[in-house]
């Protein structure tokens, strides 16, 4: 039976491990987040499994959550992800390699050099994940008081991917002559001064890098918000999902994809992968009594911390076994926030409910054989909901080897994933196309 | 007599050192664009047991006059921690030692990447601390003019306080991943360093462990005044140019005798000058190897070069055959533009034959010659204290590095000056020096929640 309609698969490896608790699984390498021997070898069997991307959040800060539960967490010691895709890229071939990097506490000139650079290196396969810091205590390490405000962030972002998009424009394609004859090395008439004068940001150029591969190293984001959606809207190639329900997601994919023929885009030219947290077994049960057994080793300091952190504040003095009390609208996510209260109106849910909830991990999650799972990931692509998903894995190395060895191959079976890598770019395996140059034909 | 062994870096640059080298075939001419080059020239300089390789920086095209760039390799090149990031994956013993400017960076994001590198490279990361000299480097950060010396340099001790201090915000061993009691890390085993300074306020604590080394290595390369004592303080390597002996040892004992007011002695700090070697078999074939680059030096870019060196004055209006003019002081590169000065008087040079000179070193001491003749020079200042080591900046790029590889490292191991093996595992074990101490925050761990 042939497709048209084929899903795109990133692996969501920083943290490594999103589940709070999921480097005390029995039987896993807990040091995985932090090491690069088992982060290569992660990414080896990734490409094995022919995934799209490599994908890599990022925080400026230790995570916002008291000392109790901040001893617990994997994550408080994490790589840079423009230190570690570049490792990645020399010991991999095809898999593409996305960064988070942060358009409030950066210059748009380093974003634009790193990512290019990567691009290069890695012969076409970096993306960036534009995003503009969820973290309140971010702005703590960078000289302010307070995390500057949702819509300066965003408005600031909007430029900022100006800007850096400009950057890589500097040079054409063709611009490197390299002749020692001649001796010109570049031809000056292919390469444009930016010249950038704008609200937020001041950047004359040119870029001391070469035009990327790709041209533009693929852009992504994250945000749900209305600010988030619209900028999406005008700018993503890739966007992360976290909605949790195929209703949820079915309105974010038309509402989204809906918005880009207005502002001249080609609604084929963004890939929505909503995040799933996938747990698989020979059975049904079997995958379920994982998940339990994951969920049993979260520590309640740790499940009220995640709590906190996804409110924006601090839940600590709730009751904890009456309903969710009304909560302000705050400066961290938007869209992270707005889900769990959402879910506590819904259900009526207690706090303690919502802290073993989120605890672990609190999104999408597909539990079960792999057929089922397939089955579930057929239907969300099938109607909409997405173009494919951010795979998160519950413990490392099983959780990862068990999606290659199982699942991949039961979506490759049903046509619904490449059986080979087609292409040899980010771009390639994303079906989207190369920009031109703005500045030269 | 001075015992002991040299300290080597490999100080890559796209094409080589030489402003022409990219022209010569012994030359990689895409090396700025192409990482499979540098993953050849480190795992040989790694085969060779160099200590480091090196990469400079600029946060733009510095050579503003674009008859000239256009005409030279250095306007397109992979940012330096990224790249060294690669190399680390492709390697296991060699130091990886990046610039990175003080001047437009946040030293959170700094402490970071180089403590990240730390631990994907086992323990080999350098960070050698500049501030950005030029307006065009200060206009891609929203800057009409790249700020005054005492202030980049102001701004460059604070920095360098935070980031050390944020290195160690980590106790070694504060990562304890007990599985069985679901402690990962120990609660009072990192902390914030809640700096507030004039220029920085940062809370921390860093999101990064300590890192194998501890933390990285801190370099240097400035040689004015407020350089040399950040340098004494905080620096387990400086880089540095002087031409004669004379000014490498007044140099090396001035840096020297700063150390003990830091609580620091001679063996902490490595003092590594620049080395730009053209070597053959004999004086006649390096004498022609030179001369061959030497042609290939583009007039426009010869005279544009010795340009930027001097400060950024136009001197298209001067005779070439004629002296070296006089001109006010350089904010941009005090310390250079002093060396260029110095070198034409002593030497009687007319502008061009002063670019010429400085066409490949850039200031560096120069040395064209035999194996025996370039290992002469270096035992010679290693012996009078003049250097502990060098920094290698070959000509071209790979040919200049395999000929002092092929040539001149046999020499210096038979004299016993250049290691046969790596001993140690980490940068900081080939260089024997020990990290400045006293960073980091006395406060208490900031109480959140019981």
């Amino acid at each position: 039976m042939s497709r048209d309609r084929r899903l795109h698969l990133g692996a969501f490896m920083r943290p490594a491990g999103i589940h709070t608790a999921w480097w005390r699984y029995p039987g896993g390498e807990p040091d995985a987040n932090f090491s690069l021997k088992h982060l290569a070898r992660f990414a080896q069997r990734l490409e094995a499994g022919k995934f799209d991307a490599f994908f890599m959040a990022d925080h400026l800060a230790v995570m916002n959550m008291p000392m109790a539960a901040l001893r617990r967490s994997a994550t408080v010691t994490s790589f840079d992800p423009l230190t570690l895709l570049p490792a990645l890229a020399v010991l991999t071939e095809r898999i593409g390699l996305i960064a988070t990097a942060s358009t409030t506490y950066n210059e748009p000139y380093h974003v634009a050099r790193k990512f290019a650079s990567l691009d290069h290196i890695s012969n076409g396969r970096a993306g960036w994940n534009l995003v503009t810091s969820g973290n309140p205590d971010e702005a703590l390490n960078f000289g302010r008081d307070a995390h500057v405000d949702h819509a300066t962030r965003y408005a600031r972002a909007r430029e900022f991917f100006d800007v850096v998009t400009g950057l890589w424009d500097s040079f054409a394609d063709d611009a490197f002559l390299m002749d020692p004859e001649s001796g010109v090395f570049f031809d000056p008439a292919r390469m444009h001064v930016l010249d950038h004068r704008g609200e937020h940001l001041k950047v004359k150029g040119p870029l001391n890098v070469a035009r990327p591969i790709q041209g533009w190293p693929v852009i992504v984001q994250a945000g749900a918000s209305e600010a988030g959606r619209q900028i999406a809207a005008e700018t993503a190639e890739m966007v992360f999902g976290s909605a949790s329900t195929l209703e949820a997601a079915q309105a974010f994919y038309a509402d989204v994809k809906g918005r880009m023929p207005a502002v001249g885009r080609n609604p084929d030219h963004l890939k929505i992968l909503p995040g799933a947290f996938v747990v698989l077994g020979e059975t049904e049960d079997e995958a379920r009594a994982k998940k339990a057994r994951l969920d049993d080793l979260v520590h309640p300091d740790s499940g009220l911390a995640n709590l906190s952190v996804r409110l924006g504040v601090d839940a600590a003095g709730f009751p904890l076994d009456a309903p969710l009390p009304e909560i302000p609208e705050t400066n961290a996510s938007r869209s992270g926030q707005a889900q769990i209260v959402d879910y506590a109106r819904r259900t009526g849910a207690t706090v303690r409910d919502l802290a073993r909830k989120v605890g672990g991990y609190g999104g999408l999650q597909m539990i079960g054989t792999a057929a089922q799972v397939a089955d579930r990931m057929e239907e969300w692509l099938e109607t909409r909901a997405c173009d494919g998903f951010n795979v998160m894995f519950p413990f490392l190395p099983e959780g990862l080897d068990d999606v290659v060895d199982r699942l991949v191959p039961e979506l490759q079976r049903r046509g619904l994933f490449r059986r080979n890598y087609e292409g040899t770019t980010l771009r390639d395996h994303l079906g989207l196309p190369r920009p031109a140059n703005r500045f030269f034909a | 007599m001075r015992q002991g062994t040299l300290r080597l870096g490999a100080f890559f640059y796209a094409t080589g050192h030489h402003v022409a080298g990219w022209r010569h075939p012994s030359s990689e001419a895409d090396g700025g664009l192409n990482l499979a080059r540098y993953v050849g020239w480190a795992q040989r300089a790694e085969a060779a047991k160099f200590d480091l390789v090196f990469l400079e920086d600029g946060t733009g095209i510095r050579d503003t006059n674009l008859r000239s760039s256009e005409r030279t390799a250095r306007s397109a090149h992979f940012e330096p921690v990224t790249l060294l990031s690669a190399l680390a994956a492709v390697t296991s013993r060699i130091g990886l030692v990046a610039t990175t400017s003080t001047s437009f960076n946040e030293p959170y994001n700094v402490a970071r990447r180089f403590a990240s590198l730390d631990h994907l490279s086992g323990g080999r990361a350098g960070w050698n601390l500049v501030t950005s000299t030029t307006d065009a480097e200060a206009a891609n950060f929203g800057n009409d003019r790249i700020a005054r010396h005492t202030d980049r340099y102001e701004r460059a001790e604070e920095f360098a306080d935070v980031v050390l201090g944020l290195w160690n915000t980590w106790d070694d061993g504060a990562v304890v991943i007990d599985r069985e009691s679901g402690q990962f890390s120990k609660p009072d085993g990192f902390r914030p360093l809640n700096h507030r300074g004039t220029h920085f306020e940062v809370q921390g604590p860093l999101n990064i462990s300590r890192t194998p080394q501890g933390q990285p290595v801190l370099v240097q390369a400035g040689s004015s005044g407020p350089g040399r004592d950040l340098a004494a303080r905080t620096a387990e390597i400086v880089f540095t140019a002087n031409q004669t002996l004379a000014e490498a040892v007044e140099f090396y004992g001035d840096l020297k005798a700063r150390l003990p007011r830091f609580g620091r002695v001679a063996d902490d700090l490595k003092i590594m000058p620049g080395l730009f070697p053209v070597v053959g078999r004999s004086e006649a074939e390096a004498r022609a190897k030179f001369e061959a680059l030497q042609d290939l030096i583009d007039p426009v870019v010869g005279l544009a070069l010795l340009e930027r060196m001097v400060g950024g004055f136009d001197l298209s209006g001067y005779d070439p055959e004629g002296p070296v003019p006089e001109l006010p002081v350089a904010e941009g590169a005090k310390s250079r533009q002093q060396l260029m000065f110095d070198l034409a008087r002593r030497e009687g040079l007319t502008l061009r034959q002063l670019y010429l000179r400085i066409a490949g070193a850039r200031g560096h001491a120069q040395i064209v010659g035999t194996a025996a003749q370039i290992a002469d020079e270096m035992e010679e200042r290693f012996r009078a204290h003049g250097a502990d080591g060098f920094n290698i900046m070959p000509a071209t790029l790979p040919g200049g590095l395999d000929d002092f590889i092929e040539l001149v490292l046999p020499e210096l191991r038979r004299r016993g000056l250049f290691r046969h093996e790596y001993e140690g595992t980490t940068l900081r074990a080939h260089l024997g020096t020990r990290p400045p101490t006293g960073f980091g925050s006395a406060a208490p761990a900031r109480i959140v929640q019981p």
